[in-house]
């Protein structure tokens, strides 16, 4: 048995020894970096996002931690609702995060809707690597403009039709059918389901 | 100057020029396919994949080459493995930290040049062989051969798809009054396999008649 440990010990010391050097490099590269990249993950996209949509806020409150959403294909997701307030303190709207699937990727996007949940203000993209020139176009204000100031939720997807207008009916990218589906899907699930619970804990 | 520290920098030489034509890691050794294939769809993130690739192939090849007489023969991969998956993991921390959007964009491309055939093939025939200088030399040549392929690869079909290099419009849209119509299939998988393919026979055909 003595002579097992030894041959085992003979043959691998260096890579058990090289596994805990390494381990040790990226855990002291991962502490001196964590705080930057928390920040980067938590605070830098979202405020980035949040000042496209919303200019006018000057801070985002959170005021629900974990708001539970099951997407249209089962999965149960937790968001957080935060209240956009100005500089005076008063309440622009609400702004938490959506997710879905999208053609190439999962979708992370930012949605700001009225104090009412009754209309949105808009929306940012914190996450997305859909195809340049087609999904990507999600990222850019023909598509995105027809958000603004639309009805929060029943969105339905057209192929053809006026982008200009401002209603529940969302006109698709060209070519990017999947993409613009799921970014519609995910305001018709996420939308209600973070109003209804808003309501229930009586901050609408 | 000697023989000897002649022979030395002509080794040096021809060892940094090899990865940038004689033994071009995508239009000579065709590795690193996935990336060449993914992240070319604009100059920035090819750019950045190759730095990225630049330093993992750096880094691995100095510890390669420093463990080379303490190898078994039968765990050599393992290390091999073990070691580029440490420096894949730091540069992934690092873009994070530091260039998050490029990090997005670049999404799964960056984990995955842990599995990147180029790095495990220059540990294998050159650091496993030689000392740290050849190998840090080599890194940097086949580094560079592959982050110049990348880039231009990228120039090509971002320059066909949007008109623009590196975000800088060149040519006139014909939606903004001018005449370029952009070729947006070459912004999708299929640009990637066209580009490379014509890029490929391009090489081929200047190879032939230089021989």
């Amino acid at each position: 048995m003595q002579d097992k440990i030894k041959y085992f010990l003979k043959q691998s010391w260096l890579l058990i020894a090289a596994s805990f050097f390494f381990g040790l490099l990226i855990a002291v590269t991962n502490a001196s970096l964590k705080e930057r990249i928390d920040y980067n993950l938590n605070v830098y996209k979202y405020n980035k996002a949040a000042k496209v949509v919303l200019p006018e806020a000057d801070n985002f409150e959170e005021v629900a931690e974990s708001v539970s959403v099951k997407t249209n294909s089962g999965k149960e997701l937790t968001t957080s609702v935060k209240k956009a307030v100005d500089s005076d303190g008063n309440a622009l709207g609400w702004a938490f995060i959506c997710e879905g699937k999208g053609f190439a990727d999962k979708v992370q996007l930012l949605v700001i809707v009225d104090n009412d949940f009754e209309r949105m203000i808009g929306y940012g993209v914190l996450y997305s690597i859909e195809t340049v020139k087609y999904g990507d176009e999600i990222r850019f204000p023909e598509f995105m403009n027809q958000f603004k100031g639309a009805p929060a939720g029943g969105f339905q997807l057209s192929k053809t039709g006026d982008k200009t207008i401002i209603d529940s009916e969302i006109v698709a990218i060209t070519g990017a059918t999947i993409t613009s589906q799921a970014v519609v899907d995910m305001f018709n699930a996420f939308i209600p389901q973070v109003k209804e619970q808003m309501q229930e804990k009586g901050l609408i | 100057m000697d023989n000897n520290s002649q022979s030395s920098i002509g080794l040096y030489k021809n060892t940094f020029l090899a990865g940038l034509w004689n033994e071009n890691p995508v239009f000579r050794l065709m590795l690193g396919m996935c990336p060449t294939l993914a992240v070319t769809g604009a100059v920035k993130p090819a750019f950045t994949m190759g730095c990225c690739v630049i330093f993992v192939l750096i880094c691995s090849n100095i510890v390669v080459s420093l463990m080379r007489n303490l190898l078994k023969p039968h765990l050599r991969i393992m290390m091999f493995t073990l070691t580029i998956a440490t420096f894949v993991t730091i540069a992934d921390l690092i873009l994070k930290a530091f260039l998050p959007d490029m990090s997005d964009a670049l999404g799964p491309y960056v984990p995955l040049i842990i599995v990147n055939c180029i790095i495990i093939c220059r540990a294998e025939a050159c650091a496993s062989k030689n000392g740290m200088f050849i190998s840090i030399i080599d890194a940097i040549g086949m580094g560079l051969g592959f982050t110049l392929t990348l880039c231009v690869l990228a120039s090509i079909r971002e320059l066909l798809a949007t008109g623009a290099i590196f975000e800088v419009q060149i040519l006139s849209l014909k939606e903004s009054g001018g005449w370029f119509v952009p070729l947006a299939a070459f912004s999708m998988p299929i640009g990637a396999f066209v580009t490379l393919g014509l890029m490929l026979g391009l090489i081929n055909l200047v190879s032939k008649k230089r021989s």
